[in-house]
C-alpha cells in the first residue's frame, strides 16, 4: 500500500517537474493569471489538441473521396468524418468555455465560486472525450441495438456521443453554468454578464432536446435540429457576440456602453431571426408545409445582425484610428467579422430559400457553407482569444507593431484563411455540379448520384479541396508554433488603454 | 409548395442571393464610411450599392418565383433596409459620448 502511494507521489512529482520545465521553456508565468484564467488555459490547450485532430481526420476523409479504398475496413470514411466533425464542435466548445472562464473574474470583480468543481469538470470532460474517441476508432462495427445508443454511438450526426457521455456533458455544463451564475451573483453583474447567463441557459437546455429517443425519423430530426441549428445559429452566435464585446473593450479600448448597446441589439436580432430560421432545416424532413414559408422568410432576415456588426466595427475602429494592443488578436477579430459575414451570411443565403435548397441540401454545397461559416464565425474568434490569453500568460508582453517573428502569425493567418477559403470554393464547385447533375437533371436518383460523384469536375474540385486542406494544415502547424513561441524573450511591456478622467 | 427554381435560372438565383448580401453590406459599410469621412464619392457609392441591392432583389423574386404577396413582402423588406444603416448610425452616435482614451505603458500605470 505504502509502495503504491510512493509510486503515485513519484509519478505526480515527475509530472510536476515536466510541467515546470514546459513553463520555463515556453516562457509563461502562471503568477500572472487568476484562478479562472488558469482553468481557461487548460481548456485552450484541449481546444488546440482537438483542432489538430479535426484537421488530421479531415485530411483522411478528404483523401478517401479521391481514393475510396484508402484505409478501407481499417479507418473508414464514416469514422474519419465523424471524428472530424465532432472534434470541431468540441474544440470550439472548449474554446468558448475557456474564453468565458478567462473573462469571468475580470468581469465579475471576484474570484470564481466553484473553481475546484470547474477543474474536476475539465478532467472529467477530457477523460470522457478520450474514451469516446477510442470507442469511435475501435468499436464502430456491427449491428446497432438499444445498448449501442448507451455505450457506443447515438447515431445522431454531429452529436454522436453515446448516452453515458451525454449525461456527463450535461453534468459538466451544469458545473460551468453554476460557476458563471454564482460568480456573477457573488461579484457584480453587467450587461455582458446578463447576456452570457441567459445564453448559457439556452445552450445547456437545448442540448437536452437532442437526447429524446424517437423511432419516428421526422420526430427524431425535428428535435435534433433544435440542438444543431439553435446552438450554432442562435446560442453560439450570441456567445461569440459576448466574447467579441469583451475583446473589443480589452484590445481596442471600446467603451462598455457601446459594446453593451450593440450586444443587446445583436442578441435581439440573432434570436429574432435565428430561432425561426430553424425552419430552413425543416423543409424536407416530413414536417408541415408552412415551414417552407417560415424558414424562407426568417432565413432572409438572419444576415441583418451581421450587417449591423460591420457598420459598428467601421465606426469604432475608424474613430480610434485602428490603434490596438495585440496585432495578431486584432487581425483574427477582423477575420472573424469577414468570415462570419461571408460564411454564414453570403454562403448561407445563397442556398436557403426552399426554391433552390430543394437542389442543394445535403450536397457539397452544404459542406462549402459549413467550412466557411464554422471557420469564419467560430474558429477565428477562438484563435483571437488564444492570442489575448498568451499575451497575458507571458507577462503582458508587447504584441504591437514591430514584434519579433511577426511573420509567423501573419503567415499562419494567411495560410489558414487561404486554405479554408480554397476548400470552400472547391466544395462550392463540387456542390454546384452535384445540384445540377444529381438533383436537377438526374432527379435525385441513384443514377444521378453516381453520375455526379464520378464527374470529372467533381473529382477535380475534390483534388483542389485536398490541396487546400494541406494548406490549412500547414497554417495550423505554424499557428501552434507561433502560440508556443510568440512574445518569448520580448522585453517590452504591452500598452494599457484606460479611460481619461 | 413554392415553385422550385427553373433549370435555366440556377445560376441567377445563387448569384442574385449572394449579391443581395454583398450589396446590402456594401451599402451599410459605405454609408457608415461616408459619415466618418464625409466625401461625396463615398456617399454616391453607398447609394449605388443600394441600387444594386434593389436590382438583385428584383432578379431574385423573378428567378425564385416569389409571386403575389411574397413579391410585396420582398419589396417592403428592401425598402425598409434603406433606413436600417441610417438608424444604426444614429444609435452609434448616441452611444459614443465617452471621454477620450489614453494609452499608457504597463509600467507607467
Amino acid at each position: 500500500m505504502s509502495a503504491n502511494t510512493e509510486t503515485v507521489k513519484q509519478g505526480s512529482s515527475a509530472l510536476k517537474d515536466k510541467l515546470i520545465a514546459f513553463h520555463s521553456w515556453a516562457g509563461v508565468d502562471d503568477s500572472t493569471l487568476n484562478g479562472g484564467q488558469k482553468l481557461a488555459v487548460k481548456y485552450f490547450m484541449g481546444a488546440v489538441v482537438l483542432f489538430i485532430f479535426q484537421i488530421l481526420f479531415g485530411l483522411l476523409a478528404a483523401a478517401q473521396f479521391l481514393a475510396p479504398g484508402f484505409l478501407y475496413d481499417i479507418l473508414d470514411f464514416s469514422v474519419n468524418r465523424m471524428i472530424h466533425i465532432n472534434a470541431m464542435i468540441l474544440w470550439m466548445l472548449y474554446g468558448f468555455i475557456g474564453c468565458t472562464y478567462w473573462l469571468l473574474e475580470d468581469e465579475s470583480g471576484t474570484e470564481i465560486v466553484g473553481l475546484k468543481f470547474g477543474v474536476l469538470g475539465f478532467w472529467v470532460l477530457t477523460a470522457a472525450i478520450a474514451v469516446v474517441v477510442l470507442v469511435y476508432l475501435l468499436v464502430q462495427t456491427g449491428a446497432g441495438n438499444d445498448t449501442t445508443i448507451w455505450l457506443i454511438n447515438e447515431g445522431r450526426e454531429y452529436i454522436e456521443a453515446p448516452r453515458w457521455a451525454d449525461i456527463g456533458i450535461v453534468v459538466v455544463m451544469l458545473i460551468f453554468f453554476y460557476n458563471v451564475v454564482m460568480t456573477f451573483s457573488k461579484g457584480q453583474w453587467s450587461g455582458i454578464a446578463g447576456v452570457l447567463t441567459l445564453d448559457l441557459v439556452a445552450l445547456a437546455g437545448l442540448y437536452v432536446a437532442g437526447m429524446f429517443y424517437m423511432t419516428n425519423i421526422t420526430h427524431e430530426q425535428f428535435w435534433w435540429w433544435w440542438v444543431i441549428h439553435l446552438w450554432v445559429e442562435a446560442t453560439w452566435e450570441v456567445l461569440v457576440g459576448v466574447i467579441m464585446a469583451w475583446s473589443l473593450m480589452k484590445i481596442l479600448g471600446v467603451s462598455r456602453r457601446i459594446v453593451q448597446t450593440w450586444l443587446y441589439i445583436e442578441v435581439a436580432l440573432m434570436f429574432g431571426s435565428g430561432i425561426l430560421g430553424l425552419g430552413h432545416h425543416y423543409f424536407w424532413i416530413g414536417t408541415p408545409e408552412y415551414w417552407l414559408t417560415i424558414g424562407g422568410f426568417f432565413s432572409a432576415l438572419e444576415p441583418i445582425p451581421l450587417v449591423a456588426m460591420v457598420v459598428h466595427a467601421v465606426y469604432d475602429s475608424g474613430e480610434r484610428g485602428f490603434k490596438n494592443l495585440n496585432h495578431p488578436a486584432m487581425a483574427w477579430l477582423i477575420a472573424h467579422a469577414f468570415g462570419n459575414f461571408f460564411g454564414a451570411g453570403v454562403w448561407g443565403f445563397m442556398h436557403t430559400l426552399p426554391q433552390i435548397n430543394l437542389y442543394t441540401h445535403g450536397t457539397q454545397w452544404s459542406a462549402s457553407h459549413g467550412h466557411l461559416a464554422f471557420f469564419g464565425a467560430y474558429a477565428t474568434i477562438n484563435i483571437a482569444f488564444f492570442y489575448i490569453a498568451i499575451q497575458h500568460w507571458r507577462g503582458n508582453v508587447w504584441m504591437g507593431a514591430g514584434s519579433q517573428n511577426a511573420w509567423r502569425w501573419k503567415w499562419a493567418l494567411a495560410l489558414l484563411n487561404i486554405g479554408v477559403l480554397g476548400m470552400t470554393i472547391a466544395l462550392l464547385i463540387a456542390g454546384y455540379e452535384q445540384s445540377f447533375i444529381e438533383r436537377a437533371i438526374g432527379g435525385s436518383t441513384w443514377g444521378g448520384y453516381f453520375s455526379a460523384q464520378t464527374h470529372p469536375s467533381f473529382m477535380s474540385a475534390m483534388q483542389w479541396r485536398m490541396f487546400f486542406g494541406w494548406v490549412t494544415a500547414s497554417g495550423l502547424g505554424l499557428l501552434v508554433w507561433d502560440l508556443l513561441t510568440i512574445g518569448k524573450g520580448e522585453t517590452r511591456t504591452a500598452e494599457v488603454i484606460t479611460q481619461a478622467e | 409548395m413554392l415553385e422550385p427554381v427553373a433549370l435555366k435560372d440556377f445560376f441567377i438565383t445563387f448569384f442574385s442571393s449572394a449579391l443581395i448580401i454583398m450589396a446590402g453590406a456594401s451599402y451599410a459599410l459605405l454609408f457608415a464610411w461616408s459619415k466618418v469621412k464625409p466625401r461625396l464619392i463615398i456617399k454616391l457609392s453607398a447609394y449605388a450599392s443600394y441600387i444594386i441591392l434593389l436590382v438583385s432583389v428584383y432578379q431574385l423574386t423573378l428567378a425564385a418565383n416569389l409571386d403575389g404577396y411574397w413579391r410585396i413582402i420582398s419589396y417592403l423588406m428592401v425598402i425598409g433596409y434603406f433606413f436600417a444603416p441610417i438608424a444604426i448610425w444614429h444609435l452609434c452616435k448616441q452611444t459614443y459620448d465617452e471621454p477620450d482614451l489614453i494609452t499608457t505603458l504597463e509600467k507607467d500605470k
